[in-house]
């Protein structure tokens, strides 16, 4: 009990040192929103004058008023009421139905493309530090060199080959919007799966290789224990050895790297939805950014802080159920 | 100016793999028509939109964040003032307008027989109630002016300016939209509310709406008859990532009308007979300078003479080839345009700015300022080198294209340009501030193609502070009093010979101290699939300001133009 607890107030101490960041580093970015919006009225031939400015501020609301501790304190409290503010670009909509509103789409494909990438290279992983020399071997230096290539250029190419020279896969977008309305329909969700198809691709062909390099070389090592040569002495089925035995000590450590990339899922997806036209978190991200819309930003980024630190804490505790050694006082 | 951000994001990338594309594949355009069988007729529509859309179908949001249709698809202004082409207003729920000869008061006519989407009336009365709504409140009135409208008669609406206000005339009668008295007088915060149901006058209404795309249908109720009346049945709109995605999406069909540069797009349109674009550059791409020492300004480019000499150091047609793909027009160094603004420029020099680079000339001027040319080939004045720093947004590449062969230029001419790449927001807030020496950007035209717009904006004393301050547009600093009275003069005269006088005075000055440094107009593409619908603007015709972005009412035009293919 004592080593949840542990874990646990280690982790609000985390999440309230990311809180607070997340509150300073907006505030240390030059420029503020009005001239922002100023400048694209400009573009776009709208009048801008003196009374302009004016009117934006009206509209707007202070904001930056009142000093920076009453703001904390003030930012805080709306926190703790699931407040996020409003968002700047999309005013006056609040800035968590903006979030909820692509946050469905991030998840269910990254988050799916890194849960069958972790399965696909483990597995294949075992296998290959199971029977060194096979086939499987091979395969390890191709999937590192496509780790290699930087990802969005594996994925424009991918993109050309796959939608423009041979048509089989849509090019952008998160589901056919012109044959589906989004719904529990299986229309809906086949027309979902196909499109996210290419993305999760990508990310999975990117990524599979150090989960596979990783879990292959701790099959290895594992492999020359003792406890497996014991194992294998007593006459152990060679299935239970391999699964029992020594996979589930080789997996550790990519189990743990499995927590931070499954933390980074609603992060680490900016490339990706730029390059698909996907409708998720990372392209939300990017459009707060250009806009200096802090309150976007801080709470997108606050939902990527949160991800990170639930999924270490899941991890970690499941870590301990994982391997005992882990909870154990010395 | 994200729009822009967005569009050339990824534009380096784009280039290599569209054209890739381009011989590798030989799809046609319009293989995937939308047209069901049912027999209704559809187009797609890319207004620049990235990721999802947030519903907010509010025609008074000053922020630019309603759907890009709002303003003149679902909502109509009294008038349409095009700016891609010289013409009069063209009347849309007015009819017809006249001011009195102090400026103070505007008579309107209204336009009768119109129904709101909903089926119900609109009358003269909805017009005074939108005219001052506006007015009355300080969050949308961004013209600083209270105005009021009142109902003379049914057919009649008279407004009142507390001064001559000639030049508002396109922002009341061509940026405001008409909105249905009986809905808006139940929402309580106007700059608040999203206005999911929207009800307007315009040719299309919401049908439905998800956050990945909406769709628009034709208004049955709608005012115009022939030419005027809306025929595709349904405009659907969609967002896209990148230029990349665009083209993906312009040369496989499932796009029927978008804005935006793309660098290949000569190659896409011999490829696709389908496919058209019209170009109606109007932005004047520029080197604005912190140029009023006065104000606070500091650096060589405080110089009348250095800004002159770079005005002459540059090859235009090398940047608009390189930059632009040649898709840019010759700028004026009135900072007008010397196509819709041909009158109003005063002087057959002042036309055109010189296409060619002539170093000579730029090294004699300098001279003659009393700069000497020192052995490392850069010029130097009181043991100072002339030494620039541009400011530039990294990532808008076209920008930064110009700005390194600009080194390169302006290095012939003894000006030693050094290119300082930063984020948007960096760089509005240098330009904001006047913490800065040279910056690339673009004058912009007003709320109409009367030139008073760009001159009030970017010269007028009253549009400036000192450095440290925020200067609302005129970032230069500049600051004449002639300038000052001739713009005032083109704010408070209908008299075309005074006008023509103070755009004299104004041109004089501005060509002699070049505050901006015009280099060429940038391109407006605009690109159209005729496959499932013909009548888009061309080249020759532009009845309408086409690029479908939020706030420019052309659309709307261009949209009921559209007719579909049988």
């Amino acid at each position: 009990m004592r080593f949840y607890l542990q874990k646990i107030a280690f982790y609000v101490v985390a999440l309230w040192a990311a809180v607070t960041l997340n509150f300073v580093i907006p505030r240390l970015m030059p420029g503020n929103p009005v001239d922002v919006i100023i400048s694209k009225m400009g573009a776009a031939g709208q009048p801008v004058t003196s009374g302009t400015r004016h009117a934006l501020e009206v509209e707007l609301g202070g904001g930056g008023g009142g000093n920076v501790f009453a703001q904390y304190g003030e930012y805080i409290v709306n926190l703790l009421h699931g407040n996020l503010g409003v968002s700047l670009v999309d005013y006056p909509e609040k800035v968590t139905s903006v979030i909820a509103q692509a946050l469905p789409w991030t998840i269910a494909l990254v988050g799916l493309a890194t849960v069958i990438s972790f399965i696909l290279g483990v597995g294949l992983g075992m296998f290959a530090g199971w029977k060194r020399g096979s086939w499987l071997d091979n395969l390890i230096p191709v999937t590192t060199m496509f780790q290699a290539v930087p990802y969005f250029w594996l994925a424009l190419i991918l993109v050309l080959v796959l939608t423009r020279v041979v048509s089989i896969f849509p090019y952008a977008g998160g589901y056919d919007v012109a044959a589906t309305m989004p719904g529990l329909s299986w229309g809906f969700i086949g027309s979902a799966l196909y499109y996210g198809t290419l993305p999760a691709l990508t990310i999975v062909i990117s990524s599979i290789g150090g989960w596979m390099l990783g879990m292959r070389n701790m099959m290895v090592s594992t492999l020359s224990e003792d406890y497996i040569v014991t194992a294998e002495a007593k006459g152990l089925n060679p299935r239970r050895v391999r699964m029992t035995y020594a996979a589930r000590n080789a997996v550790l450590p990519s189990l743990s790297g499995f927590a931070i990339s499954l933390g980074f899922v609603v992060a680490g997806s900016i490339v990706t939805e730029q390059v698909f036209s996907y409708p998720g978190i990372g392209q939300l991200l990017f459009t707060a950014v250009t806009n200096n819309d802090y309150s976007l930003m801080q709470g997108t980024f606050l939902v990527i802080s949160v991800s990170v630190l639930a999924a270490n804490l899941v991890v970690d505790v499941l870590y301990g159920i994982i391997d005992p050694r882990t909870r154990a006082r010395s | 100016m994200s729009l822009r951000s967005r569009r050339k994001l990824l534009i380096g990338a784009v280039a290599v793999v569209a054209a890739g594309a381009l011989t590798l594949s030989g799809c046609s355009a319009g293989s995937s028509g939308k047209n069901n069988s049912k027999g209704t007729t559809s187009v797609t529509v890319f207004d620049g939109r990235v990721g999802n859309f947030t519903e907010n179908f509010n025609p008074l949001n000053n922020t630019g964040s309603y759907l890009s249709p709002t303003n003149g698809v679902l909502y109509e202004p009294l008038f349409y003032y095009n700016k891609a082409r010289a013409e009069k207003p063209v009347p849309l729920l007015g009819t017809s307008f006249k001011w009195n000869d102090d400026g103070t008061e505007l008579t309107v006519g209204i336009r009768q027989g119109v129904k709101w989407s909903n089926g119900k009336p609109e009358s003269a009365d909805d017009v005074v109630y939108s005219l001052n709504l506006v007015s009355n409140n300080p969050g949308l009135n961004t013209s600083g002016i209270k105005w009021t409208a009142k109902k003379v008669d049914d057919k009649t609406v008279v407004i009142d300016f507390p001064s001559t206000s000639f030049t508002l005339e396109p922002q009341v009668l061509g940026n405001e939209p008409i909105v249905p008295q009986s809905i808006w007088k139940n929402i309580s915060d106007p700059t608040k509310t999203t206005n999911t149901k929207p009800v307007g006058t315009g040719p299309y209404m919401l049908k439905s709406y998800t956050p990945q795309s909406y769709v628009l249908e034709k208004n049955p109720y709608y005012w115009g008859t022939g030419d005027t009346a809306p025929k595709v049945d349904q405009v659907r709109y969609i967002s896209l990532a990148n230029a990349d995605a665009a083209t993906s999406a312009l040369e496989s069909g499932q796009v029927d009308y978008m804005g935006g540069f793309l660098p290949t797009l000569k190659d896409i349109v011999a490829k696709h007979k389908n496919l058209s674009y019209s170009n109606s550059p109007q932005a004047t791409t520029a080197i604005f300078t912190c140029a009023n020492a006065s104000m606070g300004c500091e650096g060589p480019q405080t110089d009348p003479a250095v800004r002159q000499a770079m005005y002459y150091a540059m090859d235009r047609t090398q940047l608009n080839t390189q930059a632009l793909k040649g898709f840019g027009l010759s700028a004026s160094p009135t900072l007008i345009l010397n196509t819709v603004n041909k009158s109003q420029i005063t002087s057959p020099d002042y036309m055109t700015v010189p296409q060619k680079a002539d170093a000579d000339k730029a090294k004699s001027i300098l001279k003659d300022a009393g700069w000497s040319l020192g052995s490392n080939g850069y010029f130097t004045k009181d043991g100072k080198e002339l030494d620039l720093s541009i400011n530039v947004v990294s990532g808008w590449t076209d920008y930064d294209t110009v700005c390194t062969l600009l080194k390169g230029q302006f290095k012939e001419a003894g000006i030693n340009l050094s290119v300082n790449q930063t984020a948007q927001n960096s760089w509005t807030q240098a330009e904001i501030s006047g913490k800065y020496q040279l910056s690339l950007n673009s004058i912009n035209m007003g709320v109409s193609s009367n030139p008073y717009f760009q001159y009030s904006s970017y010269l007028a004393s009253s549009a400036t502070a000192k450095v440290g301050g925020s200067a609302t547009t005129n970032v230069s600093r500049f600051s004449d009093p002639a300038v000052d009275a001739a713009i005032n003069t083109l704010a408070t005269t209908n008299d075309e010979s005074a006008q023509q006088a103070a755009y004299k005075t104004i041109q004089d000055t501005i060509v002699k101290q070049m505050p901006y440094i015009p280099i060429y107009v940038n391109q407006a593409l605009a690109e159209y699939n005729n496959s499932r619908a013909t009548g888009w603007p061309s080249q020759d015709n532009q009845y309408a300001f086409p690029l479908p972005w939020g706030g420019n009412w052309g659309v709307g035009i261009v949209l009921k133009s559209a007719r579909p293919v049988k």
